[in-house]
């Protein structure tokens, strides 16, 4: 009884000493990762700043005429078509949205 | 019978203890008491470590989310020159890093201090660099930078934040107490090796960052009218220009271009007239635009109507014993041709019936002497003098646009108004505010000032000032497919040295809205100070035209002569 009572009382020791050894290596283990997220995280905000800057219009713009040799539309080259809907046919097969110009329309139309 | 020490021996045992004791004593009683607060203070130092965490300053981004406006950790670097043993060599050394140059950082490192900042907020590149370089008495903390990756894009309304992260200029001091974020100081624990040691509930200490902003600008259009608005001002040598394009109905600002335009990002070396928002900050003497208010009042009073017949006394008209001009020798003209031909005499003649009480009330009823309440710091009101203090020449003048003294914003929302069916909206550039966590804060949504004239009334000056554009002063504003109303003006400045009208300095602009029927975009265009030709018509028309036309198509709205092909659809 005696030697189970001290094995009994010794096992709660190692379980407590065991449980805050582990607490303090979680600890740094949470340490490290937080580290980890933080660099991260920067990463994140630093590659978000370069892509802002990359999309910019401006910029975008200047490799268009510079790089691609594009030029902006002259009058007469825009032209804007407008969708009007019909009386809906019963034949036509389902399909995926039809975009037009900048409407888009989420109905069926024919192929 | 036992003989033990000597009595006098167990005397000096016994002195010999007390004193040990003594001593043990004095020295607890030092370092317990005495020394308790240094020596805690000092224990506290090795093994606490005091961390000051502040929040990321919110981001700010368009209406389509794109961003403008961001913060980014950056190294920041720092010496310990007490620690330092070669103050020279280390300059040396950190110089090419951080190209500053060597004398100025010796001289930093060579001062009786504890810790000095060597460069703030440098690049990633200069950080690991000095990392890499293991500099004893050297260190890098990580700061906040704003960033504002667009560049010059829409810099006089964002503004800027200083070193410290407050809001200095634009919507960054506006906003600021929604922009920075919460500042917290925690003390963590350091074990035997210098490590920290995670406490229980840090995680819960972390500061939140500032709210984010929406704007009702988009970076597209805001691209359309800086580049316009930059080509016009270089190619007329003009001293500043200024674009607003704005939403009619909602009063949303799509865009406030002000040129020069200045880089947010390094605006250490300019000065604070290069970042002021001329838009909201300068006044000028609006000429023949101010024609739009004066005509919109005769109408809605029925003083006057688009047939009414004004006779332009060929030409000069005096008033208060000085002579008033017109560019031609204008005769018999309706009133409609007033407005479109833009006769000084005849809008002279239009403000002298409507009487000084009445146009008093228009004027400001169309927001002129007020500011507008735009969400932006610096805004001015504007001059307006009350009739009391009119001279016997300021009625004829103010209805010419002369002795008044307004803001580009002001114009362009007096003549939003119109386009609105003759309700004012309050001009707005934030529609949202939310938290990190994109929980929606504050909405702002359109605002309605007042209805300054009726629905009528703002449909005759839509027909009216299409005819400026169609036959009128402002041709080159027309853009093709679209119906465009619009006014020009052209107005003298003040020479500063004689206080007369200057007979070389001009403001010429245009203001108007398009499509005119149903309008989805007003707009002002303000050159200041062209060279050569300085006419509204010439100068400020032609940048309303492109940057309109590239606006209209960039929304996809529909021209007149828009092909219309018919889908058949089905749904289900």
């Amino acid at each position: 009884m005696k030697a189970l009572t001290i094995t009994a009382g010794m096992l709660l020791v190692f379980v407590f000493v065991w449980e805050r050894v582990d607490v303090v290596r979680l600890g740094y283990q949470i340490e490290r990762l937080k580290v980890q997220k933080v660099l991260l995280e920067r990463e994140r905000d630093q590659l978000q700043v370069k892509f802002s800057a990359l999309t910019a219009p401006e910029r975008i713009a200047r490799v268009a005429t510079e790089k691609l040799g594009l030029i902006p539309p002259q009058q007469g080259q825009v032209l804007m078509v407008n969708q009007q809907r019909e009386v809906p046919s019963p034949t036509l097969p389902p399909v995926e949205q039809v975009r037009l110009a900048k409407h888009v329309s989420t109905g069926r139309v024919s192929e | 019978m036992t003989v033990g020490p000597s009595r006098g021996r167990r005397y000096v045992m016994l002195l010999l203890l007390l004193c040990g004791f003594s001593i043990i004593l004095f020295r607890l009683v030092t370092l317990q008491v005495l020394q308790a607060a240094e020596l805690t203070a000092k224990a506290d130092r090795q093994h606490q470590k005091t961390v000051s965490f502040e929040g990321a300053r919110g981001m700010v981004s368009d209406r389509h989310g794109k961003v403008l406006a961001m913060n980014v950790e950056v190294p920041s670097v720092f010496g310990v020159p007490t620690s330092l043993e070669s103050p020279s060599t280390v300059a040396r050394h950190l110089s090419p890093v951080l190209h500053i140059r060597s004398g100025e950082l010796e001289k930093k490192l060579r001062q009786d201090k504890s810790f000095v900042w060597l460069a703030r907020k440098v690049e990633p590149e200069q950080g690991r660099r000095l990392e890499q370089l293991s500099l004893d008495g050297i260190g890098v903390v990580m700061e906040g930078r704003r960033f504002y990756p667009k560049g010059p894009l829409l810099a006089h309304v964002l503004g800027f934040s200083g070193m410290d992260g407050q809001g200095l200029e634009g919507l960054e001091r506006r906003y600021d107490s929604h922009l920075h974020g919460e500042k917290r100081v925690t003390v963590l624990q350091r074990d035997a090796l210098g490590r920290t040691v995670f406490p229980k509930g840090l995680a819960e200490q972390v500061p939140t960052p500032g709210h984010a902003l929406t704007l009702t600008v988009d970076e597209v259009i805001q691209y359309i009218a800086e580049k316009e608005l930059e080509e016009a001002v270089t190619h007329t040598h003009a001293k500043s220009g200024t674009v607003i394009v704005m939403e009619p109905q909602s009063g949303a600002i799509l865009a406030m271009a002000v040129s020069p335009r200045f880089d947010p990002n390094v605006v250490a070396a300019l000065s604070p007239d290069r970042w002021r928002n001329r838009a909201l900050t300068d006044t000028y003497e609006p000429g023949s635009t101010m024609k739009v208010v004066v005509a919109a009042a005769a109408l809605e009073e029925k003083v006057m109507t688009p047939g009414s017949m004004v006779f332009g006394e060929n030409g000069h008209m005096v008033v208060a014993n000085t002579t008033i001009h017109d560019h031609d020798k204008l005769g018999w003209m309706t009133f409609s041709e007033v407005i479109q031909k833009s006769s000084n005499i005849g809008a002279a003649k239009t403000g002298m019936v409507l009487g000084e009480q009445r146009l008093y009330r228009y004027l400001q009823g169309f927001g002129f002497g007020q500011r507008t309440d735009i969400d932006l710091p610096g805004e001015v009101s504007g001059l307006l003098k009350a009739p009391k203090d009119w001279g016997r020449r300021s009625l004829a003048s103010i209805s010419m646009g002369q002795e008044v003294g307004v803001t580009a914003l002001q114009m362009v929302s007096a003549v939003a108004t119109l386009a609105n069916g003759g309700v004012m909206m309050k001009p707005y550039v934030v529609s949202e505010v939310r938290d990190q966590k994109g929980r929606l804060l504050k909405e702002m949504l359109p605002q309605v000032k007042r209805r300054v004239v009726s629905p009528d009334t703002a449909q005759t000056m839509t027909r009216i000032l299409e005819g400026v554009v169609t036959t009128g002063t402002g041709a080159k504003a027309a853009i093709p497919g679209f119906r465009v109303a619009g006014k020009t003006g052209t107005a003298q400045k003040i020479d500063p040295r004689t206080g007369a009208y200057s007979s070389t300095q001009f403001v010429g602009s245009f203001v108007g809205y398009v499509p005119a029927e149903s309008p989805r975009l007003a707009m002002i265009v303000i050159i200041d100070e062209p060279q050569g030709e300085a006419w509204g018509g010439a100068v400020a028309a032609p940048v309303f035209r492109r940057v309109g036309e590239q606006i209209l198509n960039y929304l996809g709205v529909s021209r007149e002569d828009t092909v219309k092909i018919a889908l058949a659809t089905k749904d289900y």
